[in-house]
């Protein structure tokens, strides 16, 4: 009823290649795009920037990771790392005077020139063995910062980053942040959405349920790889500094250390594995719902006037948001994507679906 | 209808008069944004209880200036994000005193607390040239940077050694990553300046493997250890000092050592260690003498007695005494309701202001936001802490010639 089927009929390539071939798929993403364009106009600025701008970016860079890791098949424990080489080249650039459109840019290509350098050395081992090599990566990442002070900016490692300007414009506004924030998202998502149209998707698909089967289908699977690599660390260079310039203001090592890498990870995995729409709700996930939960528990405890010790307040949301995630993964191991999908499924044919059966 | 009318007119009066009180009656709020569930919470409980206690008193007292204060504590898992989001959050509800004690979420929010010009406390957490109130206006560490707690270390060994350092030995045992890494700047150009010779001892995080530096510690004969870790740390050095028949005197310890880790060491085994600190330890502080009977004898405290039983508690006392101070400051200055203007005007007029005998005196000037940086040594008898120094507030020109360095580059 709300997927209405009658009348789609795909006749030609062009119509049946479509990202979204459902008027309904095409209507609802017009409508959330349409959404966030006024967003800032809707939603109170509280909500805007601590809530909503953050969950763009990082779901821009979870989307990132979600190519090498969903897409190519590749365990990646070190983005946080290549983020973080993507902030502080981006920073640095932007001190130095450079316009921060090709802060940004320089920022991307540098993520993506260390990303693919450690994917050199780490894709000569694969699953479990890479998993590690790329966690040592991150390891090294943070030493390097943790002893650079030339790089983190001094004794105690924090950088602050200029005004963030783009197009001439300063941008200083919670609503010009925010549209940042979604540009950068709406972009990435237009990008991953396309992939797997092209013969890049596709090869990397291959590549990722058996490398040396997409090797004699002519797919040179190192060279896929290394490019997966070197995308996603693009994409994860830019999303770094821009969560430092819209976000933050100031990098600093904790904000890319071992376990943002393991969140981000997270982020991907609880999302769904190769899906879009899932690593949008994954870093909602695993990003917003602590703090929701932890503001939802202080009030409850509040309304119902009980006097809870605060320690033992703060830790029921890591509980209920621990097991959120595992119950979240036993209904649906393929991950919040795949039940989307499941829910899009059964509407679908809903109210005829007994007609199938 | 009239009937109807006139209900809705007495409702609507009867609304306004409760909003209208209601805003008479706002209370003065700290934000209290601290990380009661991941990296710090060897010291946030106690310190969030004292600060809850501390309110509960000057409530009981009837507060400042007629009315109450209130301190609001949320959690923040040490992650900078979700630091913000309590900052955001609190600032809505029309907060403007904010604590983080977490470093990575002091860092987080101090760009924000700057442009919406809330006040940010970072007692011992944060960057430490925010002491330079000429660039952070709206910043107060209001105590001592970990740069000056060093600069007395030293002064306290130097006077151990009657004024000569020429010939001494002194070993830094640091975690490996900015908190441990800071002190070494200052500690470098005081071994220039005064002739000791300094020997570096990092330790990988989080400090359980130190085998490498004690041993080689054995070899090299430091005269006095100062040591940059926390927790669990400690106990594992006082094993391997043991190991290597280093002697517990040797050891001062920056401020982050308590009776939980004193009684992991043993209380006997830890007789002759010292610590660096900016409050008074041991239970028998006023202050908290007078909660006790106020509120647990009463059965009204905040949390287990236990830990009042903490030189964290102490700690908490002194951090959440300042802001109140600084509260009622303001009411006397330029009367109700505070604002973030007033509030800043009663910082910087604490003058000498030393929570009746609970810490080092700090006197707060729009330059100088730390208070004066004193610190003092204390020993730990088997019983309890004993001071081994006054108040001290050593080498503070060489403290604010780095600290001026550090700050000048902020702006950059």
């Amino acid at each position: 009823m709300f997927y209405r089927l009658s009348g789609v009929h795909h006749a030609d390539y062009v119509s049946d290649t479509r990202i979204f071939k459902l008027p309904a798929d095409r209507n609802l993403a017009a409508f959330i795009f349409l959404f966030g364009l006024v967003a800032p106009f809707i939603i109170p600025s509280l909500y805007l920037n601590s809530y909503i701008l953050p969950w763009l970016i990082w779901t821009a860079a979870a989307l990132g990771l979600n190519l090498v890791t969903g897409w190519a098949g590749q365990l990646h424990l070190g983005y946080a790392a290549v983020m973080a080489v993507g902030a502080y080249s981006a920073i640095h650039a932007a001190r130095f005077g450079i316009p921060w459109e090709f802060a940004l840019i320089i920022g991307g290509l540098s993520s993506s020139v260390i990303g693919s350098l450690f994917a050199f050395a780490a894709l000569r081992v694969k699953g479990l063995y890479l998993a590690l090599t790329t966690l040592a990566m991150q390891f090294v990442m943070d030493w390097v910062l943790t002893h650079s002070p030339a790089i983190t900016g001094g004794s105690h490692a924090s950088l602050q980053s200029p005004t963030l300007a783009l197009l001439g414009q300063d941008i200083t506004s919670d609503a010009g942040y925010y549209y940042v924030a979604f540009g950068w998202c709406v972009l990435v998502t237009i990008f991953m959405l396309n992939l797997k149209r092209t013969g890049l998707g596709r090869a990397l698909v291959a590549v990722r349920e058996k490398d040396f089967a997409a090797a004699i289908l002519g797919v040179n699977s190192f060279y896929y790889k290394i490019l997966a690599f070197a995308t996603s660390s693009f994409i994860a260079g830019v999303s770094g500094a821009l969560l430092i310039a819209t976000f933050f203001f100031l990098a600093a090592p904790e904000q890319f250390s071992v376990n943002v890498s393991i969140q981000v990870l997270a982020m991907v995995i609880v999302g769904g594995l190769g899906s879009v729409i899932g690593s949008y709700f994954g870093v909602a996930l695993i990003l917003l719902v602590p703090g929701l939960v932890n503001g939802l528990v202080v009030a409850g405890s509040a309304g119902l006037g009980t006097q809870i010790n605060v320690e033992t307040l703060a830790h029921i949301p890591n509980a209920v948001y621990g097991a959120l995630i595992v119950v979240v993964l036993l209904i649906e191991p393929l991950g919040l994507g795949k039940l989307y999908g499941n829910i899009r499924d059964y509407l679908m044919v809903w109210p005829f679906d007994q007609l199938r059966k | 209808m009239k009937q109807l009318t006139k209900a809705l007119a007495a409702l609507s009066m009867m609304g306004g008069l409760i909003t209208g009180t209601q805003a008479l009656a706002e209370p003065f709020k700290v934000g209290v944004c601290y990380d009661l569930s991941k990296a710090y919470t060897f010291a946030t409980p106690q310190v969030s209880q004292a600060a809850l206690d501390l309110a509960k008193l000057i409530n009981m007292k009837g507060g400042i200036g007629g009315e109450p204060v209130e301190v609001i504590v949320r959690d923040h898992g040490n992650e900078p994000q979700r630091g913000i989001e309590c900052y955001s959050r609190l600032s809505r509800e029309g907060v403007f005193v904010f604590d983080t004690l977490s470093t990575p979420v002091s860092l987080a929010i101090l760009p924000r607390a700057m442009q919406d010009e809330r006040v940010l406390m970072q007692s011992l957490v944060g960057r430490g040239d925010a002491v330079d109130g000429t660039v952070f206006d709206w910043v107060y560490p209001a105590g001592p940077s970990y740069w000056g707690q060093v600069a007395n270390d030293i002064g306290y060994i130097k006077q151990l050694h009657d004024g000569d350092l020429s010939d001494v030995k002194v070993g830094y045992i640091y975690f490996d990553y900015p908190f441990g890494q800071e002190p070494i700047e200052i500690l470098q150009t005081l071994s220039e300046m005064e002739g000791f010779e300094l020997l570096l001892y990092p330790v990988p995080l989080p400090g359980s493997d130190q085998s490498g530096a004690w041993s080689k510690m054995r070899r090299d004969k430091p005269d006095h250890v100062i040591s940059w870790m926390l927790g669990g740390a400690h106990v594992v050095a006082s094993k391997e000092m043991q190991r290597n028949r280093i002697p517990m005197e040797k050891y001062i310890s920056v401020n982050w050592l308590n009776e939980v880790d004193i009684a992991n060491i043993g209380t006997e085994a830890a007789i002759g260690l010292k610590r660096g600190t900016n409050v008074v330890g041991g239970p028998d502080v006023a202050l908290r003498t007078e909660i006790i009977s106020e509120l647990y004898d009463k059965g009204q405290g905040s949390g287990p007695l236990v830990n009042t039983q903490d030189v964290y508690y102490n700690t908490g006392l002194a951090m959440h005494s300042i802001i109140f101070e600084a509260a009622r400051r303001a009411e006397e200055m330029e009367g109700l309701p505070i604002t973030a203007q007033s509030y800043k005007a009663g910082l910087e007029s604490l003058e000498n202001y030393d929570a009746n005998g609970l810490m080092a005196p700090i006197t707060l000037t729009a330059e100088d936001h730390g208070g004066g940086g004193k610190t003092r040594i204390e020993m730990w008898d088997g019983e309890t802490w004993v001071p081994q120094t006054d108040w001290l507030a050593e080498y503070s020109d060489v403290v604010w010639d780095v600290v001026r360095e550090s700050s000048s580059k902020y702006e950059q």
